[in-house]
């Protein structure tokens, strides 16, 4: 007995191999945003290039206007190394202003922590991050300034 | 007499000591909202600003969200975006409680103490009372403080489809350490 083959019709073929074509540019997609990571800030444009003290001041006058200028905003800060606090297992590096005590932080990136770790009190550096924006701080009654995946601009 | 004043200096020595407000600009706080279908919504903050003062039994916590670390940029941008955290509009977070069983904790005694906790913490925007219990390690000079809770998003009107969808915690893991002087 011989079977009998349907011809499919062409036109639900270009269909079928669209919505294959279709599906799959979608979950590449996915998998490229979702497997994305943040880049090594050192190879990173740079927005802006700054002096710690007139950072802070800038953000001291106006923290509202100055976060619409910085935050998320890739910045290079040229400062002297006031502190360095332990932070977990790593270090954070602080520059401050000793006449209002406001302050500017630094988070270094992974890949940077050892970098941050060789840094002393008193050290002139340039630190390039990203910068999460500023607020005053009502337990330390200052204005602060925070970096995150920061590395040393060399 | 010299003992009088021996005993005096120490006395006064050990209130100064006690009065002092210890804080960190360097505390860390980790937050894990990973599902089973989604491992990617988890990040650090490691410049939250925290004090405790000894005297009063106060512990309090301050944070930039703009500065909590994501892995990935796509979630970062979720997590600080209108339909999550709106970091923009509510740019901190606050904790500022009470250590509720003062007795249980020898601030002029090294070891590690067992704390409970409660304070408003605010997010989005919104405070919500929290209880919580946590250790406490006196070390000389530096108090640590460590504790580990979830929060209910939507009690911090925190919702969105990815939520909904069981792609992120419906109620994130937060961990807090901070070791203040």
């Amino acid at each position: 007995m011989g079977t009998v083959r349907r011809k499919m019709n062409p036109w639900f073929k270009k269909i079928l191999y669209g919505i294959l074509v279709i599906g799959l540019l979608g979950a590449a997609a996915t998998w490229y945003i979702f497997s994305e990571k943040f880049s090594d800030t050192s190879e990173t444009k740079t927005d802006f290039t700054i002096n710690a003290l007139d950072l802070i001041h800038e953000f001291e006058k106006n923290d509202s206007l100055a976060n619409k200028k910085y935050a998320e905003k890739m910045i290079v800060v040229n400062g002297m190394v006031s502190e360095i606090e332990a932070a977990d297992t790593t270090v954070n590096i602080k520059m401050v202003d000793t006449t209002s005590g406001a302050y500017v932080i630094f988070a270094f990136q992974q890949q940077h922590r050892e970098e941050a770790k060789k840094i002393k009190q008193g050290d002139k550096v340039s630190i390039k991050g990203s910068c999460s924006g500023g607020a005053y701080s009502r337990i330390l009654e200052t204005e602060y300034i925070t970096f995150k995946r920061c590395a040393l601009n060399k | 007499m010299k003992k009088t004043i021996l005993f005096i200096a120490l006395v006064a020595a050990t209130g100064a000591m006690f009065a002092q407000k210890k804080t960190t600009t360097s505390g860390s706080i980790n937050f894990d909202a990973t599902t089973s279908l989604d491992q990617l919504p988890k990040a650090e903050n490691k410049t939250v600003i925290a004090a405790i003062d000894p005297k009063k039994g106060t512990l309090a916590f301050e944070v930039i969200m703009k500065n909590f670390t994501f892995g990935n940029p796509r979630i970062q941008e979720h997590f600080n975006g209108p339909k999550w955290l709106d970091s923009e509009k509510f740019p901190t977070a606050t904790f500022s409680g009470n250590i509720t069983n003062p007795t249980a904790v020898n601030f002029s005694k090294d070891g590690t103490y067992d704390a409970e906790v409660a304070g408003d913490l605010t997010i989005h925007g919104v405070t919500k009372q929290v209880k919580t219990t946590g250790k406490i390690v006196v070390n000389g000079k530096v108090v640590s403080v460590n504790a580990e809770f979830s929060i209910k998003l939507e009690d911090y009107s925190v919702d969105g489809p990815q939520i909904g969808a069981g792609k992120i915690a419906k109620e994130p893991k937060i961990t807090v350490a901070a070791d203040m002087q």
